[in-house]
């Protein structure tokens, strides 16, 4: 299967884990990056990972930072993609055959490295499951984010880190 | 402070859990659950950033539903967790106002702990509003 992955600097390790893991077993594996522990910001790869998979590149993403909740709420911003962030195999697998889920987000600071490949394991192999109601469901929720500039490229970001080289977001 | 609820039918026990927990915190909850899971979680959302409430709180049998329907929202930040740690730092980074919960991954106790936690947290900014800023641009 191609599987898109992303990761922000606090987890490269663990995405690099990761995507050692998944060749590996055979996959195709598309790293959106980050590829260092230079800081950066998990939006830019949370984005990534959602084009490649809403625009047919990728099957299945995979996206890491540290609650998780950040990259994968980023994913989830583009329209298309159905990704639950989960911390055990039970809700990856649900998602799977209830959501059509096509993103995985996990935190790398929250769930273990075996945890983690048992996870996506079962979120790469658990079927949907067709049913009126799961139809329903995701053609709610696939209608909603239509006003996303998740197609847009890198550079919707660029007013931002224009800010930031300035000294705008100072803790 | 105000806090908005959402559940599905399945739900509906652990419903009155967190009504009654966050009560004792000392907070007001008001019920927008309805038939139309989608419709209501909308309900929540809009409830928040529409600054009628301060939070939100999503149930539904393993949260992702909710999760992703609220994450999809425009300027709306929501956090699916399992756990009381990720429930403070998605406050603290991410400035999440709204969580998702599965009430069959999730039992009584460490439901009402990740809400304490949700609800006792607040949010660092500083860097941390540059990826904020992100995500309100992707919707």
């Amino acid at each position: 299967m191609k599987i898109a992955i992303g990761c922000d600097h606090i987890v490269t390790d663990i995405k690099d884990e990761m995507v050692r893991y998944l060749e590996a077993q055979g996959h195709e594996v598309i790293d959106c990056g980050t590829y260092d522990l230079e800081r950066t910001h998990y939006p830019i790869y949370g984005r990534r990972v959602a084009e490649q998979v809403v625009t047919n590149e990728a099957e299945r993403g995979v996206v890491i930072c540290g609650t998780g909740v950040g990259i994968t709420t980023s994913a989830n911003k583009v329209q298309g993609v159905r990704a639950p962030l989960v911390r055990d195999v039970t809700t990856a697998r649900m998602a799977r055959e209830q959501l059509d889920a096509n993103v995985i987000g996990i935190g790398g600071r929250i769930t273990g490295l075996g945890l983690m490949q048992e996870i996506v394991d079962v979120f790469l192999n658990t079927p949907f499951v067709e049913t009126d109601e799961s139809k329903q469901l995701i053609a709610s929720v696939d209608a909603l984010a239509s006003t996303s500039r998740g197609l847009d490229g890198d550079e919707i970001f660029d007013e931002f880190l224009e800010k930031w080289e300035t000294g705008c977001y100072v803790d | 402070m105000k806090v908005a609820l959402s559940a599905d039918k399945a739900s509906e026990g652990r419903k009155q859990v967190i009504i009654d927990h966050v009560k004792g915190l000392g907070h007001e909850i008001v019920d927008y659950s309805g038939d139309d899971i989608v419709a209501a979680i909308v309900r929540v959302t809009n409830a928040v950033r529409d600054e009628e409430v301060a939070r939100g709180i999503l149930l539904d049998s393993f949260g992702s539903l909710s999760y992703m329907v609220a994450a999809k929202q425009s300027g709306i930040v929501c956090a699916q967790v399992s756990d009381e740690h990720s429930a403070k730092m998605t406050r603290d980074h991410n400035n999440s106002t709204i969580i998702a919960m599965g009430t069959e991954v999730i039992g009584d106790t460490l439901a009402r702990e990740i809400v304490s936690a949700f609800l006792g947290a607040e949010y660092s900014g500083g860097r941390h509003q540059i990826r904020v800023d992100m995500l309100n641009k992707l919707a």
